[in-house]
């Protein structure tokens, strides 16, 4: 998908992210997975390590040579879209306390992928 | 996951989803119908007992668990049988299953058949296309609730 598409798409949920609050913290954490991988194919497309036509779904899904090169050309954003995967787990599909507090953290890593994408128009909501 | 936890993020994800338009809102209203489908469903499993409420949570990869050691909240791989399912048929469930666990996972299906081309894809919907997705999740809700014991929505 083209940097302006994944852009469109990451902004659209992003806006639907104000309607949620930390105490919606699962969908807000998935909000952040969706919009935050659209973020990281901007950055996977520009700096070569994929092309247009082959987006990432899930960081632990790109193969082996494709994140060695995230992990040489892109640390910051390999890092945070692997750090609201990892929140996925115990509190979206399992019930450790604490799921408000994730979902802020999950918050922190999406700005950090918008960063990393050079979007600077606006601060993720929720 | 435990059913009791599973019917409190489907009660969860179902008032979110309620805030949001399936139109102007369509990657997440379709990913927390999505989810909240997927809690109701293994709580259905679970009750009949096609699958055990492990206490375990599914990983992102099929067959792999995150096993929480609840003292200190962590977590450590283990591969056991289902468990939770990530979605439908991940992994197969053998049969037979009670006829409307059948009916509310197809109708899941139609729900997660949306995310390639509508999440992860550029199209957007159009206003006749929504009234299935809504049919598709209520057909869910009412099937699998009735096998999840959960109680009927206000």
């Amino acid at each position: 998908m083209t940097n302006d598409e994944h852009t469109a798409k990451a902004l659209g949920i992003e806006r639907s992210l104000a309607r949620c609050t930390t105490s919606d913290f699962e969908t807000v954490i998935e909000a952040c997975m969706l919009a935050g991988t659209h973020w990281f194919n901007i950055v996977l497309h520009r700096t070569g390590v994929a092309p247009v036509e082959r987006d990432a779904m899930h960081a632990e899904f790109l193969s082996g040579a494709d994140r060695r090169k995230a992990q040489v050309l892109l640390p910051t954003a390999l890092a945070a879209l692997d750090a609201i995967e990892a929140i996925r787990t115990p509190f979206v599909r399992g019930d450790l306390d604490g799921g408000e507090r994730a979902a802020q953290r999950a918050l922190d890593h999406l700005a950090e992928l918008r960063r990393a994408a050079g979007e600077t128009s606006g601060t993720p909501a929720a | 996951m435990k059913i009791p936890s599973h019917l409190a993020k489907f009660r969860r994800l179902d008032a979110t989803l309620a805030r949001l338009d399936p139109i102007e809102d369509q990657e997440l209203w379709i990913w927390t119908a999505m989810n909240a489908g997927v809690n109701l469903l293994n709580a259905a499993l679970h009750r009949c007992g096609a699958t055990a409420d492990t206490d375990s949570f599914h990983t992102q990869v099929e067959g792999v668990y995150a096993v929480p050691d609840r003292r200190d909240a962590t977590m450590q791989d283990r591969m056991h049988a289902p468990g939770d399912v990530m979605h439908v048929g991940q992994p197969a469930i053998p049969g037979p299953l009670p006829e409307a666990i059948l009916r509310g996972s197809e109708a899941l299906r139609v729900i997660e058949n949306l995310r390639e081309i509508f999440v992860r894809g550029p199209r957007r919907a159009r206003p006749g296309e929504v009234r299935s997705w809504r049919d598709a999740y209520d057909t869910c809700v009412r099937e699998l609730s009735s096998q999840a014991g959960a109680p009927p929505l206000p």
